[in-house]
């Protein structure tokens, strides 16, 4: 028996070949890697913006910023793109937890055999595209090497604000100036978006290593206003900040707001050489941003500039329009007695076709520039604006700021949505009265900045959306009430902004004792000669200009407001920074021929 | 009086210029004069039962020109990590051996003397140990030029010289004339 079994017992081995084995798979199955494992690198193309932090960051100097075909740099982006020598790449992640944008992430794809050298040289994103299924070392939320919070700024109490005009924001301290430039990643996408273009990284890596005074050297470069834009700069350098992408922006107007209220005097620190008289004159009609940054670099030229000035100050728009609490009148002193000092003479209290003549000007001058902003308020067109305490914000600004009383009861309704409504409403605030803003679309589509729309939430202003004005009743020849009607919003055929469309019957009558009107303004070019505005091209109330700021006249060049349709202070100081070298050109000639 | 109160008083009765702290439970920092070394460690092995060596690290403080040795000692039966720190001058940078007490220290100081160039009293082989012909200043000091190093002593990969600068290729884009402060600049204001 026992032999019989040997020979049968082979054969029951063959059961097996019916069974699952438990080692090989088959068909192969390709095994799983680990979570978070870190093999190639795939960058979101749409997403990355060519910071260049990822090669700042990368310790083995694999990573190198390219241009690629197809990718045109733009505000916010740089254009360039990240390409990994994944011969050198130790795949240590840093690049991933620096991305400011999130965009680049490590795969957990790892083969790639080839005899080439050269093909190790890949391109996230543009090279196996097909890696963006396959992300697995990611941005963690948890473990940032970045510091995405704003070190926050100190302001005034909602309350204690309406008491005054006192300063609202109360500017960083030395440590937190630090510690907030600190978080800047210097990758220099913040000077795409300004006007001016700043040397932004720059002066935030002096602050950050303690350099006040290097700092102060890179604002003052091309910007002779920086305190002023450190108050009330529209700051387009923040909105495309890399560090935005995920979190608070730096603070680049405080940080430059710092910079300069370090020192009293700007002209101990910076010294400046001023170049031999020339012997040419450049006048400049209007004393605004535009006019006093032309001047001011004109003068460190060398040429003789006189800023001729309608108001008792210069300033424009910054000494009339901006309300104190934003722009305190010693900054503008301290900026403008710089100015004087580099040799920039301002003839206050003199305007063009009434003191001096445009010919005058012309008999005195190689060159002039224009500077002459949009001081004309748009009238609201309704029955009842010629009523009296019915007034213009730009005039109520300007009559407060110079430090006259204005009148306008308890109770005030501003019409508009930008930042000059704002600021009327604030002023109105601070007198004393209970102010309502109305604004025909909606709240999100106002043009003022955020933080003053906040601002004035916060001091109590009350804003009334989608509301239309239809006409001011009068009594006794003074504003008594407003009647509005509510709109609705309809998008617009021709794909701009929703529209707002009054609803029929939906009227409400507000008692008030004054109306502000606020819906932009106009430049009044009344002060020039017949033949100069015929030879000038005018479109659209601005003046067109050459890129050097030249205008259809070889001799008058032009800037600010009257140019630009941004319309801010920044953009104003850029025209007058690029008209100088337009006038050096022209007076002087081209330097490099 | 818990644990680690404990040990820092009994270190105290022997090593009164000791300083010490408890930065955590179970985690002790002692800084002390770098000759009284050998025989701080050798207390703490043999009357406070701390008899692992864990390990020894060595920190380039170049700006207070001095170097700082790290030794991780464990304790199994109190539970305790105690982290002696001492600093020496970092122009002549001498300690003495531990040897005597863990056999496993030479290697470490061997390596700390290679990489830093601290010298180790009573240690028999300082002799190269993962260098080869190494005849710069140690590389693991901070003023070493890593980069400069490697310029000089490899190739870079080629097809990488169409790499950009991007804060050059912003400021052309823009017209930025980027300003350079050097030094004088900033001496004479």
């Amino acid at each position: 028996m026992k032999n019989i079994k040997g020979v049968f017992l082979p054969f029951s081995a063959l059961k097996f070949l019916g069974k699952k084995p438990h080692t090989v798979r088959y068909p192969l199955e390709k095994k799983k890697t680990a979570e978070r494992y870190r093999g190639f690198h795939y960058n979101d193309i749409e997403e990355c913006i060519g910071c260049g932090t990822c090669a700042t960051i990368c310790q083995n100097e694999a990573i190198d910023m390219i241009k690629i075909d197809g990718i045109e740099p733009k505000k916010g982006d740089s254009g360039l793109r990240p390409r990994v020598d994944n011969g050198r790449c130790c795949w240590c992640g840093l690049c991933v937890e620096m991305c400011p944008t999130g965009s680049l992430s490590l795969t957990d794809q790892y083969l790639q055999t080839t005899p080439d050298p050269e093909s190790f040289l890949l391109i996230p994103g543009v090279d196996h595209p097909e890696y963006g299924e396959h992300k697995s070392f990611v941005k963690d939320d948890e473990i940032r090497l970045l510091d995405l919070q704003r070190v926050p700024m100190r302001e005034l109490d909602g309350a204690e604000r309406v008491k005054s005009f006192a300063e609202v924001v109360l500017g960083y301290m030395q440590e937190e100036a630090r510690r907030e430039a600190s978080r800047c990643v210097d990758c220099a996408i913040c000077v795409t978006a300004c006007p001016d273009h700043m040397h932004i990284p720059e002066y935030i890596a002096a602050i950050a290593d303690a350099d006040d005074e290097l700092a102060l050297k890179y604002i003052y470069d091309n910007n002779p206003l920086p305190e002023l834009c450190g108050k009330v700069c529209t700051r387009q350098c923040e909105t495309v900040c890399a560090i935005s992408h995920l979190g608070d922006p730096i603070a680049i107007r405080w940080l430059k707001r710092y910079a300069t209220e370090q020192f009293p005097d700007p002209a101990v620190i910076l010294n400046p050489k001023i170049a031999e008289p020339n012997g040419k004159k450049v006048g400049i009609v209007g004393g605004g941003p535009a006019g006093l940054s032309a001047g001011f670099y004109l003068a460190l030229r060398g040429f003789d500039v006189t800023v001729y000035e309608a108001l008792p100050k210069a300033g424009g728009m910054t000494f009339a329009g901006i309300p104190k609490y934003r722009f305190p009148e010693d900054s503008l002193d301290k900026q403008i007695s710089y100015m004087e000092k580099i040799g920039v003479k301002i003839k206050t209290n003199t305007r063009i076709g009434k003191d001096i003549s445009f010919e005058e000007l012309e008999k005195r001058h190689d060159a002039l520039f224009l500077g002459v902003g949009f001081h004309v308020p748009y009238r609201l067109g309704i029955i009842g604006e010629d009523l009296k305490n019915s007034i213009q914000a730009v005039d109520f600004l300007r009559e407060i700021n110079l430090g006259n009383k204005v009148d306008v009861g308890d109770k005030v309704v501003v019409i508009g949505g930008g930042n000059v409504a704002i600021d009327a409403a604030r002023v109105a605030r601070r007198l004393g009265a209970e102010v309502t803003i109305l604004y025909r679309r909606r709240v999100e589509d106002m043009p003022a900045d955020w933080e003053e729309i906040e601002g004035a939430e916060h001091e109590g202003v009350k804003i009334v959306p989608q509301g239309i004005p239809l006409e001011i009743i009068g009594k006794d020849g003074k504003v008594a009430a407003i009647k509005y009607g509510m709109a609705e919003m309809v998008p617009d055929p021709k794909g701009g902004r929703p529209r707002p469309k009054l609803i029929e019957g939906d009227e409400h009558t507000m008692e008030v004792t004054s109306v502000i009107g606020a819906i932009g303004q106009e430049a009044d070019y009344s002060f020039l000669p017949e033949r100069i505005k015929e030879k000038l091209e005018i479109e659209r109330g601005r003046i067109k200009v050459n890129e050097y700021k030249q205008t259809t006249i070889d001799y008058i060049f032009a800037g600010g407001d009257t140019v630009n349709r941004t319309m801010d202070a920044i953009s104003a100081i850029a025209d007058g920074v690029k008209a100088v070298e337009g006038i050096e050109r022209f007076l002087l000639g081209d330097k490099n021929k | 009086m818990n644990h680690e109160e404990h040990i820092i008083n009994t270190i105290h009765t022997t090593f009164k210029s000791a300083e010490a702290e408890i930065q955590r439970k179970g985690r002790l920092l002692i800084r002390l004069r770098s000759d009284l070394l050998p025989a701080f460690v050798s207390y703490l092995k043999n009357y406070l039962d701390f008899n692992h060596l864990v390990m020894i690290s060595c920190v380039d403080w170049m700006e207070d020109n001095q170097f700082e040795l790290v030794y991780h000692l464990y304790s199994y039966a109190q539970k305790v990590h105690a982290m002696v720190k001492v600093r020496l001058n970092r122009s002549q940078p001498q300690a003495q051996t531990i040897l005597p007490f863990w056999d496993q220290a030479g290697t470490y100081e061997r390596e700390i003397h290679e990489m830093y160039g601290v010298y180790f009293e009573g240690h028999p082989d300082l002799s190269e140990f993962i260098l080869e012909d190494w005849d710069d200043i140690p590389p693991m000091r901070r003023d070493f030029k890593t980069r400069e190093f490697v310029n000089e002593n490899y190739e870079w990969r080629k097809g990488r010289e169409d790499a950009q600068d991007v804060r050059r290729t912003i400021s052309e884009r823009y017209d930025e004339k980027l300003p350079q402060f050097n030094n004088d600049d900033k001496a004479n204001g």
